[in-house]
């Protein structure tokens, strides 16, 4: 057992060292009481040391390792406390579904749009020519229409969605808080605007995406089945819904990549970029600093013993 | 010293003078020869297949020509005795037309050209029907292209390669370039304005100048020019809109099933679209458009094909493009705003101040 063997010297190695440390801190104690610490801490060490052995395998090895960053986090960061579910597992799978056939959507598409930018002849070349980018923009609009389909399905069914929407409906508040922050960041309030659950830019970016969704699926159906349009409209209204079609992408894109992309992991408190999009979770430090209202919900709601099913939130 | 160098100049003098006296006048056959028999007008032979091949040939024959100063041997060079006793080969014009030749014919290899063409390679392959250069450019009345008179100029290239693709020319000759060819438009293309002049490919190989994806390419190249379109009170813009427009993009990234412009305004029948014949003509346009897009109807017409969102002509689509124009500037000219201003207010909290 070359294995057994190797350990040895590390093993007597670690007693000794145990054992000097120990008899450091117990110089000052009786005899009997130094000898019963010292036989604790040694039998906690040999604990500690076989169960670090046991952990064979790479998948104990890593959960090993990720309870060890979370403990290192919560000494660094203790005040950051708790971590708040702030996105469900259905709401974070959406968001996936849409970034992923957006993405599709506009490396398919912006090659369209800019046959001549040096990287379209790459991104259509991509996928082995003209014929099957079509193809590949056609996969992404079904995506992006499934998409649609489950967040209204999701909307109207679910408890969660249901009370989310009505939070992102805009309100009087959010024009005020815009005018706030803006004289915030120019140091005229030294005060920032108190967001609720969504903050006016979250609600800007969900609105966006329903007008972005309305525009490009509904002219893009119009291209797509452009036999069938034309049975019923005439020739220009296929032309209106390529203008739209392809003005909007562009539009999308711009607020997609300068704005969304600022806003949640470009922006100096977030860079290089937030996982939230992933586990869907918010620390207590940044709920208190982005979200202060629903913070001061929840714990108000916590407090009261009949709202108690209902944490998290 | 001097004297053995003179003699020597006196031979070499003598030599040059006696071979430009004595050689053609000797070696060769003299044209009265040939006009011996070859000058009498009922000359001539009735072949097998009933055909009458004329053999009348007299010192007119090569008048005006490039060839003029020629005699027969120089092309015929096979006839070496008078009579001749079988028939003589066909001309070889390489004998004399190849880059670095001492005849005095053009310094140039664009015969080569002809080698890889579709009608060389046909030849190649062993088909009795492929021209040669003389089924183009004439056997006896040979001209340089820019004499109205050779067969080879613009105004009679249709009619010579007719002569061979003679359903096409029937439908070439009715259609607007044909029609402007026939009237002596200087700018009008005849068969070789598009399909080029020695390297003339099939259709169907990429390296043609008609090639599906090169269609675009090879109409542009008088129709995107303003100076010749407005001549003829013909729009210039139809080459950017059609490179704008789906079918224009998917053809430049190299999709040979879109349509070009030949899909919809014709091959060799291409007519102005007031023309009932016309493949654009309005009432002909679900034809014309069904071929790709089953079930096309009179819809398809409603509306310009070539559209302009920039040009207030094009109305609603004007109108929405304007819209998301101002619709895209104001919106990111807000978000960037946004964001430069919490950039501000962020390095001023850094700051402290």
């Amino acid at each position: 057992m070359s294995l057994n063997e190797k350990k040895e010297p590390k093993q007597d190695a670690l007693e000794r060292e145990v054992e000097a440390a120990v008899g450091e801190e117990t110089a000052g104690l009786e005899p009997a009481e130094a000898e019963r610490i010292r036989e604790r801490v040694r039998a906690r060490v040999l604990e500690e040391v076989e169960r670090e052995r046991r952990i064979r395998t790479a998948a104990e090895r890593r959960e090993e390792e990720r309870r060890r960053r979370e403990e290192k986090r919560r000494e660094k960061y203790h005040e950051e406390g708790e971590r708040f579910q702030r996105f469900n597992w259905n709401f974070r799978f959406q968001h996936m579904v849409m970034f992923s056939s957006v993405i599709i959507l506009i490396i398919t598409g912006m090659p369209i749009k800019f046959p001549d930018f040096v990287l379209s002849r790459y991104l259509v070349a991509l996928w082995g020519g003209i014929h099957n980018s079509t193809l590949v923009h056609r996969i992404g609009a079904v995506m992006l229409i499934y998409f649609m389909v489950h967040h209204l399905v999701y909307t109207v069914l679910s408890r969660q969605g249901r009370r989310d929407f009505i939070l992102l409906i805009p309100t009087p508040k959010d024009l005020r808080d815009a005018v706030q922050n803006v004289r915030h960041f120019l140091g005229k309030n030294p005060e920032r605007p108190r967001f609720g659950r969504f903050s006016y830019i979250e609600k800007f970016d969900y609105w966006a995406v329903y007008w972005g969704c309305v525009i490009m699926i509904g002219s893009g159906l119009f291209l797509w089945f452009e036999s069938i349009t034309l049975k019923w409209f005439p020739k220009y209204v296929l032309d209106v819904a390529h203008e739209m079609h392809s003005d909007e992408a562009l539009l999308a894109t711009l607020a997609i990549i300068i704005w969304h992309f600022y806003n949640v992991h470009f922006n100096p408190d977030r860079f290089p970029g937030t996982l939230m999009w992933w586990h869907g979770q918010i620390s207590e430090q940044e709920m208190k600093e982005e979200h202060p209202l629903e913070y001061e919900e929840i714990m108000a709601k916590r407090s009261k013993p009949e709202a108690a099913e209902v944490p998290h939130r | 010293m001097r004297g053995k160098f003179f003699a020597a100049l006196t031979f070499i003098a003598l030599g040059i003078g006696a071979q430009g006296f004595w050689s053609p006048a000797d070696a060769r056959i003299s044209l009265e020869k040939c006009t011996l028999c070859h000058g009498k007008p009922e000359f001539r032979k009735i072949l097998v297949d009933g055909k009458i091949r004329d053999l009348f040939a007299t010192a007119d024959s090569l008048k005006g020509s490039v060839h003029e100063k020629k005699t027969c041997v120089d092309c015929h060079f096979d006839v070496s005795e008078i009579p001749h006793r079988q028939r003589p080969q066909r001309v070889t014009c390489t004998h004399c037309h190849y880059k670095g030749n001492a005849e005095g014919a053009p310094q140039t290899d664009a015969y080569l050209d002809y080698f890889g063409s579709v009608h060389g390679t046909a030849l190649a392959r062993g088909n009795a029907k492929a021209p040669l250069c003389q089924d183009c450019h004439g056997s006896h009345q040979i001209r340089k292209a820019k004499d109205p008179a050779a067969t080879v100029s613009r105004h009679e290239v249709p009619e010579t390669c007719g002569q061979c693709h003679i359903e096409i020319y029937a439908q070439y000759k009715t259609s607007i370039h044909g029609v402007a060819v026939s009237k002596g438009i200087a700018e009008a293309p005849s068969c070789t304005g598009c399909h080029g002049e020695h390297r003339i490919y099939g259709h169907k190989d990429p390296k043609s100048t008609v090639f599906p994806t090169h269609v675009a390419e090879q109409c542009s190249t008088c129709h995107s020019s303003v100076s010749i379109m407005s001549k003829f009170g013909i729009e210039a813009e139809q080459v950017t809109t059609y490179q704008n427009s789906f079918h224009g993009v998917a053809s430049k990234f190299g999709s040979k099933t879109v349509a070009n412009c030949a899909s919809c305004h014709g091959v060799h029948d291409i007519r102005p679209p007031e023309d009932p014949l016309s493949l654009v003509n309005p009432k002909n346009i679900p034809a014309t458009c069904g071929k790709c897009h089953p079930g096309a109807n009179p819809n398809f017409a409603l509306g310009k094909m070539h559209v302009d969102a920039h040009k207030k002509e094009s109305g609603i689509i004007y109108y929405t493009a304007q819209f998301f124009k101002f619709l895209t500037i104001g919106t990111m000219l807000a978000l960037i705003a946004h964001i430069f201003l919490d950039m501000y207010g962020r390095t001023r909290r850094l700051r402290g101040e």
